[in-house]
């Protein structure tokens, strides 16, 4: 039998049959790894047994060389950057790839990554913005007067209490009132006016 | 009926899980050769999701870098090409969502229908890329094949058949043609070497490529 094998095709066609174990594996493995035309037969074989199956498999046959050579280069970048036990914790049955942060940054790079100059602009664009949102809030001592506001329709309309009682305090009974009964103030909770408006209001006791 | 993408239930093809085992060890060779293994199969399955030809190379080598990655999860309790299967499926699909999220795809690289079932399109119907000259190339390899093989003398033709069709493993064929093990793998050997000298320069001259 291993002077049968002696022959590097029929090596080389046992292998595609998986007739081959230890030493002769390797062997055979070495052969097509290291010979051209090991490897053509490697090809010619199993297109030969595809197109016995189904000539449906003679299709796009000639550009089996090159899709082989195109994979390889990416293979080679994969093995460049991490060996395939280690690449990923999950995979084939319709997961996503769970790659490392890094391994998708370094193969598929922001189209700004080469300039330094884009992350500067970011940067000084991030600041600008919250300089100018302080600016604003401490010039106006945190009260917005500009834009008009659903939830100060209530309040303000009270200069009768507040001409009669220069220094306002506020009961807290009437906070706690406030509080428990919020659904029938003034807003919503969605923030839309009511129909009406309840106001509370300090009475002198005089009246 | 006979689907030639469709993983075959046989026993697991030890030659693989050599191969697999020998990638997992840093050998990258050995999973080029299962790439050159099952490279067609797997094309043809993507052509039947997806019409666009560059797609379906593109999906083809996203599937076996796919299969690269996760290949530490073959266990090598099943088929190498079911496991690699399921891979080149699912992919496909991924492709498809994101295509139909891109707004620029055309249809054209679609389903005609949107449906995604590597079942759906008729294997005679052409992809769009396909032209007369590559239909025109893979009829010649067919028939190169199929004359090579009514050309050799019926004790070759028998084991090779036997084996590549039938799918048998040695011993089988050996008891089935009362002969040694021996004799039918070089026998099988002989059939294959008769067969490929007519492909071979078919494919020399059409891709004008070597290995």
């Amino acid at each position: 039998m291993t002077q049968d094998m002696s022959n590097t095709r029929e090596l080389v066609s046992a292998l595609a049959d998986g007739q081959l174990r230890g030493e002769e594996f390797a062997r055979a493995l070495a052969l097509i790894e290291h010979s051209e035309e090991a490897r053509a037969h490697w090809h010619a074989y199993h297109l030969v047994g595809d197109v016995l199956r189904s000539d449906e498999l003679a299709a796009g046959s000639a550009r089996d060389v090159a899709f082989a050579a195109r994979l390889r280069q990416r293979l080679q970048q994969e093995a460049s950057m991490e060996r395939p036990e280690n690449a990923m914790n999950s995979v084939a049955f319709g997961a996503d790839i769970s790659r490392s942060e890094g391994q998708n940054r370094a193969e598929h790079p922001g189209a700004n990554d080469a300039s330094m100059r884009w992350k500067l602009v970011a940067g000084l664009a991030s600041l600008a913005t919250v300089m100018v949102v302080g600016w604003h809030l401490t010039s106006n001592d945190g009260k917005a007067d500009g834009a008009p506001q659903l939830a100060q329709v209530a309040v303000p309309v009270q200069p009768v209490a507040v001409e009669a009682t220069p220094a306002m305090i506020r009961d807290p009974r009437l906070d706690q009132l406030l509080a428990a009964h919020q659904q029938f103030g003034g807003t919503s909770a969605l923030q839309m006016p009511a129909g009406f408006v309840r106001n509370a209001t300090f009475e002198r006791p005089a009246r | 009926m006979n689907d030639p993408t469709a993983p075959i239930p046989e026993a697991v093809d030890h030659t693989d899980v050599l191969l697999v085992e020998r990638t997992l060890a840093g050998d990258q060779h050995a999973f080029e050769l299962l790439v050159i293994k099952y490279q067609r199969r797997i094309q043809r399955l993507i052509s039947r999701m997806v019409r666009d030809s560059d797609l379906v190379e593109d999906i083809a080598q996203e599937t076996f870098i796919r299969a690269y990655r996760a290949l530490h999860q073959f266990r090598g309790d099943a088929q190498f090409y079911t496991w690699l299967y399921r891979i080149a499926v699912n992919t496909a699909k991924k492709f498809l969502l994101d295509l139909k999220r891109d707004r620029l795809v055309t249809q054209t690289a679609l389903q005609p229908d949107g449906e995604e079932d590597e079942t759906s399109r008729p294997g005679n119907e052409p992809t769009t890329d396909e032209t007369p000259e590559s239909v025109l190339a893979a009829r010649e390899i067919a028939q190169a094949v199929n004359a090579a093989m009514e050309a050799l003398p019926e004790d070759l033709r028998q084991a090779v058949t036997l084996r590549e069709i039938e799918g048998l493993s040695y011993e089988d064929i050996a008891a089935a043609m009362d002969c040694p093990i021996g004799t039918v793998r070089s026998r099988i050997f002989r059939a294959r070497e008769a067969i490929s000298a007519r492909v071979r320069p078919l494919l020399e001259h059409q891709s004008g490529k070597r290995w």
